[in-house]
């Protein structure tokens, strides 16, 4: 372990979704950064990354925008970090490509000059949870601990675009399990824990989408989860908000909470519902707030 | 939910005759040629890509037979199906497939040469359409929620203009085209 002299510092890329659909995901990460001493800096000047819808449309569009995101925080040259997979996939996915073709990345780097811009590729594109796993650290984090979550079972949704492809994303399951465990809570394991929760599909086919997360609400409920945990804006949309939805179409009640990791993480660290937003999660977050209460 | 049901219907293969006239013998490059293509052809056909997929049990085509169609030149068929935009995007034919093809890659490929010849879903072009106009897919409706949580009420650090003027240079432009 590296003792650190200076505050780890990173450039923040919030994306559009977290600020419009999930501040209370945005306040809850700032205030789990901050007990952590990790600086973040929000990024200036920088574009939506289009979403894994713009890569399907427009495949060198999707790169330009992203490549501008990495080529500006290159300027400074922290890391960035993100609390969405949708942004992280795109940006990861992009630097990916940009180190391994020389020739697409001169062709970009040509567009990016008339902006001032080049991408070095000295800013790294990482998910806000794998820099608190290892900049941080699993021991770190269990030291600050002082409500822990014991014994509630957590179910984890990855989201696709955290996990796969491997090769690119470089993030491991084990990361967020260990990450959860830390504040006491025990990780539950569910068969379909690999499996989309449908969110891509939304705009091409509804019904698919809500199948979706309802299979993967009933796996997380049959194997007795207590709440979910996910990382990602859309993911959430799915599973929390989407449970009134499932209401309306199937009837069906799931009263499972879907929390954002850094909520966890912040009632452990002991701060209240308020603190991380509990209030705006669309299913209410009883369980957890009842064992806290204890 | 990864079975393909194999009672009723065709047996998953391709049994209907095809139409040789109607390869495209370029296609297979084409696609080799486009990012993250090119282990195309190294799939032997073993069919764990469709094993993996939590969805293919509703495909007509199903992830290997896409892949087969692409080798085989079926250009047409790949570029008007439902299912390349159908595909959820999330990894798990890719992450299985014992050659390394690049299964969900290739499948992002060809969507975008179906939208180079106009074919996209009218829910996706909408998506293009927000993006060229309003630089952005979500924009901010509840500020005092914001506000609530001590955050500044609008998206921190957001250009609109950028996208806007990059999207202008390429394929969105062109498929918005003088709609906006
Ligand atoms: S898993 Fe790979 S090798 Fe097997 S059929 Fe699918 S693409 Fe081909
Ligand atoms: S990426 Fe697409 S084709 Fe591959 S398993 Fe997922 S839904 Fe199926």
């Amino acid at each position: 372990m590296v003792v650190k002299s200076k505050l780890p510092t990173y450039n923040l890329y919030i994306g559009c979704s977290v600020p419009v659909n999930y501040p209370n995901y945005e306040a809850a990460m700032l205030k789990v950064a901050q007990a952590f001493d990790m600086e973040l800096i929000y990024l200036e000047d920088v574009a939506c990354c289009g979403s894994p819808n713009l890569r399907a449309f427009d495949y060198m569009g999707w790169m330009t925008v992203n490549a501008r995101t990495l080529a500006i925080a290159d300027k400074n040259g922290y890391d960035i970090v993100t609390p969405c997979n949708g942004c992280f996939a795109s940006l990861k996915d992009v630097y990916h490509h940009l180190k391994h073709d020389d020739e697409t990345r001169t062709k970009i780097n040509k567009t990016l000059k008339k902006e001032g811009l080049e991408f070095k590729g000295t800013a790294k594109p990482r998910h806000f949870v794998e820099a608190l796993y290892h900049d941080i650290g699993i021991d770190e984090i269990k030291k600050k601990i002082t409500k822990p979550l014991d014994g509630v079972g957590i179910a984890i949704h990855y989201g696709c675009h955290l996990l796969r492809p491997a090769d690119v994303t470089e993030f491991k399951p084990e990361y967020l399990q260990e990450l959860v465990e830390a504040t006491g809570a025990s990780v539950v394991e569910y068969p379909l824990w690999k499996q989309c929760c449908g969110a891509t599909v939304l705009p091409v086919d509804e019904d698919l989408a809500i199948r979706l997360a309802r299979d993967k609400l009933k796996s997380m409920k049959e194997a007795g989860a207590v709440f979910a945990t996910v990382v990602c804006p859309a993911c959430g949309n799915q599973l929390d908000l989407q449970q009134l939805g499932l209401k309306e179409s199937y009837g069906e009640i799931y009263n499972l909470p879907v929390l954002v990791y850094p909520q966890i993480l912040g009632l452990a660290l002991g701060m209240d519902d308020e603190e991380v937003g509990l209030g705006m999660n669309r299913v209410p977050a009883n369980p957890i707030l009842d064992h806290l209460s204890d | 939910m990864t079975e393909t049901d194999e009672t009723t219907g065709p047996p998953v293969t391709l049994i209907d005759a095809i139409d040789m006239s109607k390869l495209d013998p370029k296609f297979r490059e084409k696609i080799k040629s486009m990012p993250n293509g090119e282990a195309l052809a190294a799939c032997f056909a073993c069919s764990t890509c469709t094993a993996a997929c939590p969805t293919a049990n509703m495909w007509k085509f199903k992830p290997h037979q896409l892949i087969r169609m692409i080798l085989l030149g079926m250009r047409e068929e790949v570029l008007s199906s439902n299912e390349i935009w159908l595909c959820l995007t999330c990894y798990e034919c890719q992450e299985r497939c014992p050659q390394k093809v690049r299964v969900t890659d290739i499948f992002f490929d060809c969507k975008n040469l179906a939208a180079e010849e106009g074919n996209i879903p009218a829910n996706v072009l909408a998506l293009a359409k927000e993006l060229l106009t309003k630089g952005q897919l979500y924009t901010v409706t509840a500020d005092w929620e914001r506000e609530d949580m001590g955050l500044e009420p609008e998206v921190p650090g957001l250009s609109v203009e950028a996208i806007k003027r990059i999207l202008k240079d390429t394929r969105t432009k062109k498929l918005v085209g003088g709609e906006e």
